[in-house]
């Protein structure tokens, strides 16, 4: 009988050496460095490391080369399988782009019953018909929704307060889903709502068409009432009522909740994270406030991005307590970022793409027949910027606002790898472009990234979330679960 | 590296809301001065001058509010990041042609670029 050979150790270790793969790399705090890699591997470094791994002098017994190599940032010169890995998650991660617009908005009325002080659109009074958008509108707007290539639609109903026009509301379901028995599209709806008009009708329809809704909580009640006043007051009570409805009639998961942080918000992020666990959900958007529309230009000059940072950490700090409680809770930015670095898909959140997710990820059908490539354009035009409005639907074809310079210009200048600062940033496979917020703020798409404001929220965010996965092993354990 | 004021004491000098500063460009690029310049933009404006011999000399010009231990600070922070600028030239040219490869390779088997 043969007896088997095996070679020693030694004949299986790389022959010459090792070669860098592409990547980027920064400071993660004082005391050590981030390599990413396009595809969102990372690994955490000390700067002499770091170094060593940059001139190819690093040990290859090391644990940091077992690392580097394993998540494909060096490849030794006798094997392809890294080119083979990275070109794979590379597409993976690209495929999105090729989906095409997924989320469809519609605006179908500026009405509302609502006066909030942050509010991004321009309200107008509950009987100011003028403002709904046209059957004649909508049908057009669903015709344009199917030329969609993405397998995937999610037609979102919002305004103003949606429900003011609940026959338009109708109409639009009923006909995107008999329309939807031709093209067989994955297709899901969402009413944004303040759930005041909640009625046994609204919940009957939306029963029967799987119709999600989508809510605004801001916390407890006097906080949300002070932010989100409306005639005769109790807001929160109304919005608390509805959310019981609606699980009670259509189901837990059909439900859920966006807070906006205001000056007010600040001291107050226990609390506001306790109402969402009091009311049962599962997760919660720490938002920060956005620079468009009615009174948000003067609120956002109230508190600067190191308030909100400060606000975040500490609110992610109480979610962690509340996991490791045993109640399962995420905070929903921090899941996007997370999808960004562990999903091999990345994630689909439409303002963190690249290029920017205006047009190609989203598209805005306004209540007056403009079409916008974001909501956050649709705002800036009610503050008279004009920039992302790609045309109208009375007078414009799919092929004319999908080809219009006003989505071309911003996508072709919004791939990150082009942009200046970004190009060489590591936390760039997490992050995304928003061409808005920098022509809101800078005056141009692109901005400069050393005066960006949205590009010390990403940075900051990053760098406390990778620290808490790097050095915090129970705060790993609950983040991971998240994703 | 070096202070443009040989007789101090201090590594820079903060004189009439500038800091002088000379690189030597065998040891760091064009490429990496301005790349650097540009991400400390919020903190000061680099004017960077004329190559003499081996010589680059930068002006770090601050805003009227900016106190001197700032500026210093600032000054620190350029070569720290001048340094890691250089090193992403390196990795960047080490690592350009293998990007390109690794994304024709991810969409070799696609519809991008459009079949003829």
């Amino acid at each position: 009988m043969a007896r088997a050979v095996f070679h020693p150790r030694s004949a299986y270790a790389p022959s010459a050496g090792y070669r860098l793969l592409p990547l980027r790399f920064g400071r993660l705090d004082e005391h050590a460095y981030i390599v990413t890699n396009d595809v969102g591997e990372y690994v955490r470094l000390a700067r002499d490391e770091l170094v060593a791994f940059l001139e190819r002098r690093l040990d290859s017994d090391t644990s940091v080369y077992k690392a580097l190599k394993s998540r494909h940032f060096l490849y030794e010169n006798d094997s392809s399988v890294a080119f083979d890995l990275l070109a794979l998650k590379y597409r993976s991660r690209a495929e999105r782009v090729a989906a095409f617009t997924g989320l469809h908005i519609f605006v179908v009325t500026l009405r509302c019953d609502h006066s909030c002080q942050y509010c991004q659109v321009s309200r107008q009074s509950e009987d100011s018909t003028a403002f709904d958008m046209t059957v004649e509108h909508a049908d057009k707007a669903l015709d344009l929704v199917f030329r969609s290539p993405n397998e995937h639609i999610k037609i979102e109903l919002q305004g103003g307060e949606p429900l003011l026009n609940f026959p338009l509301v109708c109409h639009i379901v009923e006909r995107a889903r008999k329309l939807n028995e031709d093209h067989r599209r994955d297709l899901q709806f969402v009413i944004t709502s303040n759930l005041s008009r909640l009625s046994d009708d609204v919940l009957s329809f939306c029963k029967e068409h799987g119709v999600y809704l989508s809510t605004s909580l801001d916390g407890p009640a006097d906080l949300h009432d002070g932010q989100r006043p409306t005639r005769g007051g109790g807001s929160h009570r109304k919005t608390v009522e509805g959310i019981h409805r609606v699980r009670e009639v259509l189901g837990l998961d059909r439900i859920s909740a966006l807070m906006t942080t205001t000056p007010r918000s600040l001291s107050r992020v226990d609390e506001i994270i306790d109402e969402y666990v009091r009311l049962g959900f599962h997760g919660i958007f720490l938002r920060s406030l956005s620079p468009y529309g009615f009174a948000a230009r003067s609120l956002v000059k109230r508190y600067g991005v190191e308030d909100w940072l400060d606000f975040y950490k500490r609110g992610l700090s109480h979610i962690l307590r509340i996991n490791a409680g045993g109640y399962f809770l995420r905070e929903e930015f921090t899941t996007i970022l997370l999808q960004k670095m562990f999903s091999p898909l990345g994630s689909g959140y439409v303002d963190l793409q690249s290029p920017a997710g205006v047009g190609i990820g989203a598209l805005v059908y306004n209540y007056d027949g403009a079409v916008y490539a974001s909501d956050e354009g649709r705002m800036l035009a009610e503050m008279g910027d004009q920039t992302f409005r790609l045309g109208h639907l009375d007078e414009h074809s799919y092929e004319e606002l999908l080809t219009s310079e006003a989505l071309l210009a911003p996508l072709g200048e919004t791939i990150l790898e082009g942009m200046p600062m970004c190009a060489d940033c590591p936390f760039l496979p997490y992050c995304g472009a928003d061409p808005v917020f920098h022509r809101a703020t800078q005056g141009d798409a692109v901005g400069h990234k050393a005066f960006s404001a949205f590009c010390t929220k990403q940075m900051g965010v990053l760098r406390h979330v990778i620290g808490l996965l790097e050095t915090d092993a129970e705060a790993r354990d609950i983040l991971l679960r998240w994703v | 590296m070096r202070a443009e004021d040989p007789g101090a004491d201090a590594p820079f000098v903060f004189r009439d809301g500038c800091i002088g500063v000379t690189v030597d460009v065998r040891a760091y690029r064009l490429s990496a001065v301005q790349k650097t310049a540009y991400r400390l933009a919020a903190k000061c404006t680099a004017i960077i001058g004329e190559v003499r011999e081996h010589s680059l000399v930068v002006t770090l010009t601050f805003s009227p509010t900016t106190g001197e231990r700032e500026a210093l600070e600032t000054a620190r922070l350029f070569f720290q990041e001048l340094l890691d600028q250089e090193l992403r030239e390196k990795v960047g040219e080490q690592t350009a042609s293998l990007r390109a490869l690794i994304l024709a390779h991810a969409f070799s088997r696609t519809s991008l670029p459009p079949r003829g």
